[in-house]
């Protein structure tokens, strides 16, 4: 495995302020899928913007598939890295759905034929096609988010910021946007999620903690899962499942069966 | 009877010139003190539009409602006669966004901006802005802070004292949780289940979070297409078997409970409607 990025002793602070993220060390493997837990206000969505280049890092580097981020990179490192970010209406560039499909494409100078064939395949992969010539205000917040993803995935890159994209949602955008997280990591593309829902931190590979500003832990997902005390020292909660497995442990109530079957169905949400 | 909605419509004139109805035909009442009532349904089923009606922000184009004694219907609007003033005082909205209405250099200010624009003394308000401060879950240290270096979780408190402070008997907040983390919105949750406990206030939760609905509210209303489609208890609302139509997903303990139900030799006297209940429920049966 190569990596894709790599983040090396990153601090960031706004103006005057005290660190909002200090000495960050992460690297981000080709095909991963990485999950970024965290409080409010804990640095996530701040180090989510340090990717894609639109805040500076006051130390550190940050290399995206070798290349250094700085300003002379940086439009083209966007075209590596896209970001869905969480309200569906402050995203929303184009007049027609097609056209924000678009949008990007155009930025990138793609040909008008190639434009057209990725804007119907892209938009048929989140079943957004029927809704080409749709203005924004005639779709759901899911929706949005999906043509979102479409535009990203219509450009290529070869990873994707999911930033509490799912957290406007109703249950059943959410789960669609989950599906199609888990769909294009098989595919390859990089996906990092950042989030407070711990259903989306199952499916992915590793998880990272942040806590003021600083990482708590990095592991597997499912030993983060399981990890009550690293979780509720950044304000998270266990999965119901895995809560109660923990009580049942606390407690000295003994059922083997039924803790399998916690840890079973924690791991099927 | 505080809020009574008789065949309300509301229509909708779109860019395109169609007519689009927002919400048909509904008939609702909800009491002056005392509930606790969520809110539910997809995006676009009518929500907002719903609890807007309720402060008298959009008056409806068809039916009529009775707010806190006052009738309102279409020819409302023309009568300049009727003050709705009264009303949004009497039911307070706080909007899904509300940090973005934080405009003051302090957090006090802020609060009692919206008293003092209802005729309430600038004594009297500061007095309220203190006691609402410590109601949300804050201290009086935060009155003389900037509001704008305040966390997203503190600032939506901070925009709930300053609808507090109005002493609203009906409280209404779109999407209050959303985006916070998990212990920051069971803390506002809890926030909210005090208000009405211990102040006894009608409060109407907007939320996508089925957990909330399942663990706090006494009541459900579903909205689905503009119309609703249900009002009644959450524990039957859940055990419907049209709820899938409705893209309502189960909540967490009662999906688990359920689970737990149908695999083990385990029954629930009454079903768990807390993680708490459901966890010395279990250590009960497994005894």
């Amino acid at each position: 495995m190569k990596p894709i990025i790599e983040i090396k002793d990153v601090s960031f602070a706004y103006s005057k302020q005290q660190d909002v993220l200090k000495n960050v060390n992460l690297t981000i493997q080709k095909g991963e899928w990485i999950t970024i837990l965290g409080h409010n206000g804990s640095g996530k969505s701040t180090l989510s913007k340090l990717l894609i280049g639109l805040l500076k890092a006051k130390t550190g580097t940050i290399h995206v598939d070798g290349i250094e981020l700085n300003e002379d990179s940086v439009y083209d490192i966007r075209k590596k890295i896209g970001i869905v970010f969480q309200n569906p209406d402050n995203q929303f560039v184009g007049v027609t759905v097609r056209d924000d499909i678009a949008f990007g494409l155009e930025n990138l100078q793609i040909p008008r034929e190639e434009m057209i064939e990725r804007i119907d395949k892209f938009s048929k992969k989140v079943d957004m096609f029927e809704y080409l010539n749709k203005e924004p205000q005639q779709l759901s917040g899911g929706q949005k988010q999906r043509v979102a993803i479409a535009g990203i995935l219509a450009m290529k890159t070869d990873v994707i910021i999911f930033d509490e994209s799912t957290s406007m949602l109703d249950p059943k955008g959410r789960k669609k946007i989950l599906e199609y997280m888990k769909q294009l990591n098989d595919e390859g593309t990089t996906i990092i999620t950042i989030t407070h829902d711990m259903k989306e931190a199952v499916s992915s590979d590793r998880v990272v903690v942040l806590k003021h500003g600083e990482i708590l832990k990095v592991d597997t997902s499912t030993n983060i899962l399981r990890d009550k005390t690293t979780l509720e020292q950044s304000n998270l909660e266990l999965l119901l499942p895995l809560e109660l497995l923990h009580y049942m442990d606390s407690n000295n109530v003994d059922h083997q069966s039924l803790k399998d079957f916690l840890w079973a169905s924690s791991l099927n949400v | 009877m505080g809020i009574k909605f008789e065949r309300v419509s509301y229509q909708y004139q779109g860019i395109d010139q169609r007519g689009y109805l927002a919400i048909g035909d509904i008939n609702l009442s909800i009491n002056a003190a005392g509930e606790f009532i969520t809110l539910i349904g997809e995006t676009g089923s009518g929500k907002s539009t719903l609890v807007q009606h309720m402060n008298a922000l959009l008056l409806p184009t068809e039916g009529r409602m009775k707010l806190f004694g006052l009738t309102i219907d279409k020819n409302t609007k023309k009568n300049k006669k009727i003050k709705l003033n009264p009303i949004r005082k009497k039911v307070g909205l706080v909007f899904q966004f509300p940090e973005y209405q934080l405009f003051e250099e302090t957090v006090l200010k802020d609060i009692i901006f919206g008293p003092k624009n209802f005729g309430v003394s600038e004594e009297e308000a500061i007095k309220r802005a203190k006691k609402m401060i410590e109601v949300v879950g804050l201290d009086e240290s935060y009155l003389s802070r900037s509001p704008f270096n305040l966390s997203g979780g503190e600032k939506k408190r901070v925009s709930i004292a300053g609808i507090l402070a109005m002493e609203p008997d009906v409280l209404i907040l779109d999407e209050p949780t959303s985006g916070l983390d998990p212990m920051g919105r069971n803390a506002l949750l809890e926030v909210f289940y005090d208000i009405h406990k211990t102040l006894n206030k009608t409060v109407i939760i907007i939320t996508h979070d089925m957990n909330t609905v399942y663990e706090y509210a006494q009541r459900a209303l579903v909205m689905r297409e503009g119309v609703l489609v249900y009002d009644g208890d959450p524990l039957q609302l859940f055990s419907k078997k049209n709820i899938d139509n409705w893209n309502l997903e189960t909540p967490d303990i009662l999906a688990l409970s359920k689970a737990m139900e149908t695999k083990f030799d385990i029954t629930f006297s009454t079903p768990p409607r807390s993680r708490k209940a459901l966890f010395t429920e279990i250590k009960e049966v497994l005894k």
